[in-house]
């Protein structure tokens, strides 16, 4: 919970530089989590003056640009409450973890955490207690010369990071607001219990009403998830998440998503909780958990410096993996928040992510086609699934944890049989390329999403700009055009599906396309 | 609306006809009809204010460096993200930027939020650094192209067909004074622009003088090069000359004998250069004859030449030469080793020694029958039938030594060895200092992607021909077949039959000025010791001639005397120029470049070997070849196949004859070693040939003295008499023993270790 309210914190004191507000961010009542949203219900002191803040200054609600903001502005005054974790930690992950973090430590200096901070790199430490001057990480960061100044390469850190910066130094290095370290940290989220998957399907009611980041037109649907109870579909948008009656593909409610872009979506198995990953890119990463009825944050896992591009929660929901261009995939516990594990295989960015349904594997892709399949309470290798020779784009269980489907940028699909790690069925071309005449040479015809419904049976979409169903056997059923609508919009641009998946009940499909747009189809009850 | 109508007009008028100022002077009526007029007829016109991705896009990328090499352009990206090296994909950099990874580099619904901008403007971690800002032309460019969608163009966007620099040439009375230059690109449509804020600079001597990113030419030190811009897939240079000080500065005005001497002179004249003197004539008797007939005069030659008192006996010592067996000899030795003469006794691949052999003679024949040189070229390019019969088509089986014939890297070896062109950057990307692109490339690949080789009655035998019905080959981006098509042509050659036809035709006419330029400066880099476009076999846009005008007019005189190698040679011996001392003066002591002195050139090895056999008097023999071969006529003959370096005798190893490995002039190595050194000095070469044969006990029995023998020695060796200070030192030596052939042998020793011998000077 406190990583949530620290955001909560963080954002309003981006919109109260003048302080007013330092009161307010102190208590806690204001556990209410991703108010950046002026809700319905009655406005706070600081929802009233955010509003007055927000003409005056014509902030435009570019809530993206806020939180990037977000650590820069502080008080002199307001020295003794400098932390790591409040206000340096933001700093360090914006400027210098690309080089200086968990992935990879110049000069074995890994700034990613507090104590690893505090140790320093190869040539000793470089902070030291009270004394900015005789501090290296403040020499290197306020050198003359840019050839030895940090962050290499481009402008000083703006003069309020650095003040912070300073002040954190010579107030003592304080690792958080309470005076003792906190290393474990309590996200209030309980893993729903097997036999609690019955009852009334959950569904969003009376979420209160979002405000949206100004778009200047719709944010591609990089993510798609059907509730696998309900009639319910999971959108993503840009700093939102939109549920949407798939039948009518009317509006049911949004949630806040003001870590950026949401990559990912998934609910549980009872449809009660949905998660969320994302994040800005080569800014920051983070994966969400939320109540699905409520459109309450439940917890907060992970703290990258780049988009989670992957993520999944198993099926106990008592992991979270994540997974994007660290090329590490790390393994979270969901009552605690803390590392569980980190594993390490893969040479480039993690790309899919897929818990079996069973609980027992762990699937996970990265962007040159490797697979690999891992046991989910040792983290050791079971198998390496070798078929796609590019990136892949997705991975889905079927729901008796047998088969793995996956799709690649190669335009291939693959059922893999998990026992013995070798395709059942193997489709190149899955989504043919269209050759007009007169071109000549590799036209792209990259996979784009696969996902299994209930019946067995495969939905994708690829870069040919169709949807297609395949039965349980790997033969084609049904090839669902997606192009018509919405071509014309921009001219000079393609519009792609980018996800497709099956409703609850595997009666339709929905796709969502590159201009934001959702479609879906019915199945007949033959081709099932 | 009118006046934005206005603005839309003075937009597209200013860019179809730049400079165009009449408009301005049009009434207002006029205009505003004029502007309801156009926007009628082109209700597109608004759009063109929209960036084009092609147009005003991707020269970002190149300008500010994300497609090069060291950056995206490299040929596997970097960090994950990968751009054409210098843009020569356009649709696969709009894959790459827009749809490869949706959302990410490219954001439609927050354009501020792009990737692409986050990382160019360094407002997150950047591997390349910050490129530009916020406030910056390109920023906003970027910025408006996403926030209009970023969009791919459609249909043809005007493609850039010609870049102007502002100057062809500055010339600086001092250094720190500078020039700023602008660079205007002119489109496929006729429209021009000013694109000096989206090129790239560069200096070829930056210690002459120095540009930088806003094109401005800063003087440095004394001396000439060449500034260039780069933009699109053009380079285009300026001659930049910065003067040496005009006080000390008096022009000799030296006799001018022929054009050569005009042309280098007035470029020396320009450059505040003064030339040195003639060279004695000692100096050029041995000069000339190592140049024409590799090897040194001999004493006979010497006497004569000395006492021969006509004005014109330089003159006629070029033409005796000239007439001598032995320049057919070393200009064939020359093209053998041009075009990788390497006999092998490994039948399947076609390079028998029987097939070298016929090369060689075949060669041969052509140089002693004065054949002209396009013609000797012509009939090997369209040469088909065996190989150890018909010896010019060994082209085909010797220029590129593997198993399979090789279109691609066969001409690529075409076109530096006949061109001096080299084209094969342009198989992946079109090439990044020069005109050349990937349809050139792929074009002339397809006059080489019918040649076959089948076997032949005898095993050693391979018939070569062309295979009219072989598909052309593809091009690397988009698999578009590109039919065969001459170096900087539009059309391809006309289908049908072999095309090797049109190839010999284009490639050997007079009017082609790549063929006859490459010719010539080869002949004048053979005898000046380096070309006027060095490496010779380097020709680009941003290598050009140190003296335009001097290789046009060897070019074009090639030419008019029907590619006659002798005539073109004897004009060059003829001028002052080629006859100038080797001594330099205050003046042109700098100098390396303007021919303002002779070059100090160490001899061949394969020229070397011959004068030390021919001072010593003991032949050298090579395994393979009968008695009496000089070195000259020696190729490497070998077992097994003949692919990699070949060197043959292990002399020419040490001393760097070209092991043929490539068809590089840089295989042909210069430069002194340590092992060069050590084998003059105490290898058998030298060593063994002192005291062999009883030599050097018949001269000394055939002189009344030791300061005979001791001139005479000189003569030999050096081409020259002994300075008193050198006879004296060498007198004391001898001392007593004035019939020891050991003392003797010792200052032979001495001399053939000078670098005076293994120079020419």
């Amino acid at each position: 919970m406190k990583s949530a309210m620290l955001l909560l914190a963080r954002t309003k004191s981006a919109l109260f530089p003048d302080g007013a507000l330092r009161g307010w961010l102190l208590t806690p009542s204001s556990t209410s989590v991703a108010r950046s949203s002026a809700g319905l219900h009655e406005p706070s002191d600081g929802e009233q003056c955010l509003h007055w803040l927000r003409q005056t200054l014509n902030l435009s609600l570019k809530i993206s640009t806020i939180i990037g903001m977000c650590c820069m502005v502080v008080m002199a005054e307001d020295a003794k409450s400098i932390t790591y974790d409040d206000h340096v930690a933001p700093i360090f992950r914006k400027h210098c973890l690309q080089c200086h973090g968990d992935s990879k430590q110049e000069a074995g200096l890994n700034l990613a955490g507090y104590l690893s901070t505090r140790k320093g790199g190869s040539g000793g430490e470089v902070v030291v207690a009270g004394r900015s001057s005789s501090s290296r990480l403040f020499k290197a960061i306020t050198e003359e010369d840019p050839e030895a100044r940090m962050p290499p390469k481009n402008d000083p850190l703006p003069k309020e990071q650095i003040a912070l910066i300073k002040s954190w130094i010579d107030t003592g290095l304080r690792q958080s607001f309470g005076s003792s370290p906190v290393t474990m940290r309590k996200l209030g989220f309980t893993p729903t219990a097997f036999e609690k998957v019955d009852g009334p399907p959950p569904m969003p009611q009376n979420l209160p009403a979002i405000e949206s980041v100004r778009l200047i037109r719709s944010f591609p649907v990089l993510a798609l998830a059907a509730s696998p109870r309900a009639p319910l579909i999971a959108v993503s948008s840009y700093e939102r998440i939109d549920f949407v009656d798939p039948s009518t593909r009317n509006l049911i409610g949004s949630v806040p998503f003001p870590e950026g872009e949401p990559h990912f979506l998934r609910f549980n198995r009872s449809g009660s909780v949905l998660l969320v990953a994302g994040g800005r890119p080569v800014q920051n990463g983070v994966a969400v958990l939320y109540d699905v009825k409520t459109g309450k944050r439940l917890a907060e896992i992970g703290n990258e410096t780049d988009v989670v591009l992957a993520a999944d929660l198993s099926a106990d929901e008592k992991q979270i993996a994540i997974g994007g261009s660290s090329r590490v995939v790390k393994v979270y516990s969901t009552e605690t928040g803390s590392l569980v594990r980190s594993l390490v295989k893969h040479t480039e960015w993690i790309t899919a992510i897929a818990y079996s349904p069973d609980g027992k594997l762990l699937a996970t892709g990265d962007r040159v086609g490797n697979i690999h399949l891992w046991d989910v309470f040792s983290g050791g290798v079971v198998l390496p699934l070798s078929e796609h020779k590019a990136s892949i784009t997705s991975l889905s269980w079927r729901s008796d944890s047998q088969v793995l489907a996956s799709s690649g940028e190669d335009g291939l699909i693959a059922w893999w049989e998990v026992a013995n790690g070798w395709p059942l069925v193997s489709k190149a071309d899955a989504h043919p390329p269209q050759r007009s005449a007169g071109v000549f040479g590799k036209i792209a015809n990259g996979v784009l999403a696969a996902s299994f419904g209930p019946g067995g049976q495969l939905i994708t979409c690829g870069r040919d700009r169709t949807v297609r169903l395949w039965a349980s056997a790997g033969n084609l059923l049904k090839t669902f055009d997606s192009s018509p609508v919405g071509d014309s919009q921009i001219s000079g641009t393609r519009l792609l599906p980018l996800q497709a998946v099956f409703t609850f009940d595997g009666n339709s499909v929905v796709s969502g396309d590159s201009a934001g747009q959702i479609k879906s189809w019915p199945i007949e009850a033959v081709q099932k | 609306m009118i006046s934005e109508l206005v603005i839309v007009v003075n937009v597209d008028a200013k860019r179809c006809n730049p400079g165009s100022k009449p408009i301005m002077s049009i009434n207002r009526l006029t205009l505003v009809t004029l502007a309801l007029f156009v926007s009628l007829i082109f209700p597109l016109t608004v759009r063109s204010s929209e960036p084009s991705f092609r147009r005003d896009v991707m020269p970002i990328f190149f300008r500010a460096g994300c497609n090069a090499g060291t950056c995206h352009g490299s040929a596997r990206g970097k960090d994950g993200f990968m751009l054409s090296l210098f843009g020569y994909d356009a649709k696969g950099d709009y894959e790459r930027v827009v749809n490869e990874m949706i959302g990410r580099r490219v954001n439609v619904a927050v354009p501020e939020q792009s990737l692409l901008l986050l990382k160019a403007t360094g407002a997150v971690p950047h591997t390349g650094g910050k490129l530009f800002s916020k406030e910056s032309e390109y920023y906003k460019t970027v910025l408006a192209w996403i926030e209009a969608g970023a969009p791919d163009d459609i249909g043809q966007v005007p493609s850039t067909v010609e870049v102007v620099l502002s100057s062809k040439g500055m010339v600086f009375e001092k250094t720190e004074l500078s020039e700023t230059l602008t660079v205007t690109a002119i489109a496929s449509d006729g429209s021009q622009r000013d694109v000096t804020g989206l090129a790239r600079f560069f200096s070829n001597n930056d210690s002459v003088a120095r540009i930088d990113a806003d094109g401005r030419v800063t003087a440095v030190g004394p001396g000439d090069t060449n500034v260039f811009a780069r933009f699109s897939r053009f380079t285009v240079g300026a001659e930049a000359i910065v003067l040496p000080s005009e006080a000390t500065f008096q022009w000799p005005d030296p006799v001018a004998i022929n054009f050569i001497d005009e042309l280098v002179f007035d470029r020396l004249k320009k450059l505040r250069v003064i030339p040195s003197d003639l060279c004695d004539d000692e100096t050029f008797l041995r000069r000339v004859t190592l140049d024409l007939n590799a090897r040194p005069p001999t004493l006979a030659e010497y006497r004569d030449f000395m006492a021969d008192t006509r004005s014109d006996k330089r003159a006629i010592k070029i033409d005796q030469l000239l007439e001598n067996e032995a320049f057919a000899d070393f200009w064939t030795a020359l093209w053998a080793e041009q075009l990788r003469v390497i006999g092998g006794n490994y039948a399947p691949v076609a390079t028998d020694v029987k097939a070298a052999d016929a090369f060689y003679q075949w060669i041969r024949t052509q140089m002693r029958s004065r054949r002209p040189l396009n013609e000797f070229i012509a009939e090997m390019v369209d040469a088909s039938g065996s190989n150890l019969s018909n010896g010019p088509v060994n082209l085909y089986t010797m220029l590129v030594h593997k198993p399979q014939f090789d279109p691609k890297a066969f001409a690529a070896d075409f076109s530096q060895a006949f061109l001096g062109v080299q084209i094969q950057c342009a198989e992946c990307h079109n090439h990044p200092f020069d005109r050349w692109t990937q349809d050139d490339y792929y074009g002339f690949v397809s006059f080489f992607t019918g040649m076959k080789r089948k076997p032949g009655i005898e095993p050693r035998e391979r018939r070569i021909f062309c295979d009219t019905t072989a598909p052309p080959a593809k091009h690397l981006v988009d698999g578009r077949p590109m039919p065969a098509k001459t170096l900087g042509s539009v059309e391809p050659v006309p289908a049908g039959g072999d095309p090797r036809k049109a190839l010999a035709l284009w490639l050997t006419a007079p009017e082609n000025e790549m063929f006859s330029r490459n010719l010539a400066n080869r002949i004048w880099a053979q005898l000046l010791g380096r070309g006027i476009i060095e490496p010779v076999d380097d020709v680009r846009a941003s290598n050009p001639p140190v003296n335009g005008p001097l290789l046009d007019a060897l070019s074009r005189r090639l030419v008019d005397v029907k590619f006659d190698l002798r005539s073109i040679v004897r004009e060059i011996c003829h001028s002052r120029v080629y006859q100038l001392s080797a001594r330099p003066n205050e003046s042109n002591v700098r100098d390396t470049r303007q021919f303002s002195h002779a070059h100090l050139r160490r001899l061949r090895a394969d020229v070397l070997l011959d004068s030390i056999v021919a001072v010593t008097g003991v032949p050298r023999r090579f395994s393979g070849f009968p008695d009496g071969t000089r070195a000259i006529e020696y190729y490497p003959r070998e077992s097994g196949d003949t692919e990699g370096p070949h060197f043959g005798d292990q002399f020419f190893a040490t001393f760097g004859r070209s092991s043929r490995a490539t068809v590089c002039a840089c295989e042909t190595k210069r430069e002194p070693t340590l092992s060069q050194t050590l084998h003059m000095a105490v290898g058998d070469s030298v060593r063994d040939r002192l005291s062999a044969n009883g030599e050097m006990k018949r001269l000394l029995e055939s002189k009344t003295g030791p300061d005979e023998v001791i001139e005479e020695l000189f003569v030999k060796a050096l081409g020259r008499q002994p300075k008193s200070d050198e006879a004296a030192a060498m007198r004391a030596l001898i001392g007593d023993s004035v019939k020891d052939p050991a003392a003797y042998e010792d200052i032979l020793w001495s001399l053939l270790n000078s670098t005076e011998f293994a120079f020419n000077h």
